[in-house]
């Protein structure tokens, strides 16, 4: 592997993360109106009682100072205070954030799987009805809006035949633990799941038949099937093990969007991952968790875009850093 | 099947276009039918406030066709402004360029969108600026390649031969070269366009003066079980626009980049 190469996408992508943090800081001061007037504003406090209250949150010192003690804040993963929630923003993102993984790894585990089969399915039989037919669904599947499917499953699954719960990780006031409270959270997370791993699921189609079509024409398969293996082992071991490379690469640019599918399932179905956090945060105007969401999920992001060409790194000794 | 698309997309954009003019009621109107079913007077039901979800979301598609298009627009004249200049000029400034595209690629783009929106106010004008700057990285890249393997052409050499200037090579002669692999995403921009606006103001964070598809979801989420018209529709409208989108994007892309979606045993690229 390439050391220079993973030196450099690391700088690069410490840079990046500076970059948003420090988007966030500017964003909050270009911003109309502070934190203090939004606060107090409209009830009865004194012009000089405001100055105090800026003066004990250091809103009165300068810009650059203000900026570095913002920075070494985030250093130390000091998201800031919610004033509505009386709350460290880290806490209640913490919180959070493991229900949304909790959802949508399974569902992008789901969705490669059904979407490598499809799409390798289809790129090996090129221009037939099923290729037809599988690309016919991953288009639609491609364009159904999450939180729209999501009211489709609550509407029929839930409303309509009460296979399913409507919304929520957990029945209320259920109090077995173990196993028990396992196949209440599984019951609970079957919609949100169908509905990510649907939507999710047409990228890999679409991306796997697009790049097994690349491979396929080149000549190490030609080679394959003159060794006499089957075309299962030409597909499904040598086609598909050099596709995967560009598959999860776009994967790592999806990933902010595929986020954002999950955040607005999550509000549909009431389940409490960062979702439901960010959009009563909308509502209630609460910045400091607003702006610690856009952080996080940009440090994730980020990083997840790293760690997927730290892993190409080290697997392709042909990835030079550029 | 990408043309039919096309056609019908130009017929609802015309629908919402004209709807003002054609539609009988006021899309603000609250009548007494709160939570109205399907009916002969409101054919896909009434809201809480009675109002008819029908005209509603006529004005919500022309809200969602505005946003698809400008965001396009823009998204389509920045990217391809910088890609050309980077693929043109190199240097200092190609990098400066395409390592702001690269850091935008990398950012999840509708979040920085929302946050915007969210610190500023989204107004309509303001969200469409806001996806059609986040928007354009792609096309960038793709319009710089382009640039690069026509820079070395020989028409461009005898233009420059001639005396012409830079802006002439770039504009009348790189240009109309560069632009079918860039118009191939024109349609999958318009989706953008149209999907991330309807996800601003599901999230609460659209303008509040205008009708959006994604708002009236958003406001009829909780009357999922009770009155199932009410965000069904919208969301139906949004699927509808976004798969026509793509149906047509995918023959804009099979007609100007045959290489992408055809595989030709023997091709040369090994």
């Amino acid at each position: 592997m390439s050391y220079r190469y993973v030196a450099g996408r690391l700088v690069q992508s410490l840079v990046l993360i500076g970059l948003v943090v420090s988007t966030a800081f500017v964003l909050i001061h270009v911003a109309p109106g502070d934190p203090v007037t939004y606060l107090y504003g409209g009830q009865a406090v004194s012009g000089d009682a405001l100055a105090r209250i800026r003066h004990a949150w250091g809103l009165d010192r300068p810009l650059w100072t203000q900026y570095t003690v913002y920075m070494g804040n985030m250093l130390r993963g000091d998201l800031g205070y919610s004033q509505i929630n009386f709350q460290p923003v880290a806490a209640i993102l913490g919180e959070s954030l493991p229900n949304t993984l909790l959802l949508m790894i399974p569902s992008v585990l789901l969705a490669a799987v059904a979407g490598i089969v499809l799409g390798m399915t289809a790129a090996r039989r090129p221009g037939t009805g099923a290729d037809y037919a599988i690309g016919a669904v991953s288009l639609v599947s491609y364009a159904t809006p999450p939180f729209w499917l999501s009211v489709i499953f609550i509407v029929v699954f839930a409303s309509r035949l009460h296979w399913f719960p409507t919304q929520g990780m957990a029945t209320l006031g259920a109090t077995g633990g173990g196993l028990a409270r396992v196949a209440d959270v599984t019951w609970h997370m079957v919609l949100p799941l169908g509905v990510l791993a649907w939507w999710y699921s047409a990228s890999f189609t679409r991306l796997t038949r697009a790049a097994v079509l690349e491979e396929s024409r080149k000549y190490y398969l030609m080679t394959a099937r003159m060794k006499g293996l089957s075309e299962f082992r030409v597909f499904y071991r040598h086609a598909l093990r050099n596709a995967m490379r560009s598959v999860v690469t776009v994967l790592g640019v999806q990933l902010g969007t595929m986020f954002a599918g999950a955040v607005m399932t999550e509000i549909v179905f009431a389940w409490p991952g960062t979702g439901r956090v960010i959009y009563t945060a909308i509502l209630q105007h609460d910045y400091p968790v607003v702006l610690g969401f856009f952080l996080v999920v940009g440090a994730a992001v980020i990083l997840a875009n790293l760690a997927v060409d730290v892993a190409y790194a080290i697997i392709d000794p042909r990835i030079r850093y550029a | 099947m990408p043309f039919a698309a096309l056609v019908v997309l130009a017929l609802v954009g015309a629908v919402g276009a004209l709807a003002p003019a054609i539609l009988p009621r006021d899309p603000n109107a609250m009548t007494g039918d709160t939570l109205s079913a399907i009916s002969a007077a409101h054919p896909f039901g009434a809201d809480y406030l009675g109002r008819d979800v029908l005209t509603r979301m006529a004005y919500g598609i022309k809200t969602s066709f505005i946003a698809g298009l400008a965001v396009a627009a823009i998204a389509m004249s920045a990217g391809l402004t910088c890609g050309l200049v980077a693929g043109y000029y190199g240097g200092w400034v190609e990098h400066l360029l395409m390592r702001t595209a690269d850091a935008l690629l990398i950012l999840p783009g509708f979040f920085l969108a929302l946050i915007v929106a969210f610190l500023f106010g989204g107004r309509l004008i303001t969200v469409i600026m806001l996806l059609g700057l986040t928007g354009w990285p792609q096309i960038a890249r793709i319009a710089r390649a382009e640039v690069l393997s026509l820079k070395a052409t020989e028409f461009v050499e005898s233009a420059r031969a001639a005396g012409a200037s830079n802006a002439r090579i770039v504009f009348r002669e790189i240009l109309p070269n560069a632009l079918p692999p860039v118009l191939a995403l024109m349609a999958l921009l318009v989706s953008y366009g149209i999907l991330s606006e309807a996800s601003l103001s599901f999230l609460g964070v659209g303008d509040p003066n205008v009708i959006s598809l994604g708002g009236m979801l958003s406001n009829g989420l909780q009357y999922a079980t009770t009155a199932w018209w009410v965000p069904t529709f919208p969301g139906a409208a949004i699927f509808v626009l976004v798969l026509l989108l793509n149906i047509v994007g995918d023959g804009l892309s099979m007609a100007l980049n045959p290489a992408l979606t055809v595989a030709s045993p023997g091709r040369s690229d090994r």
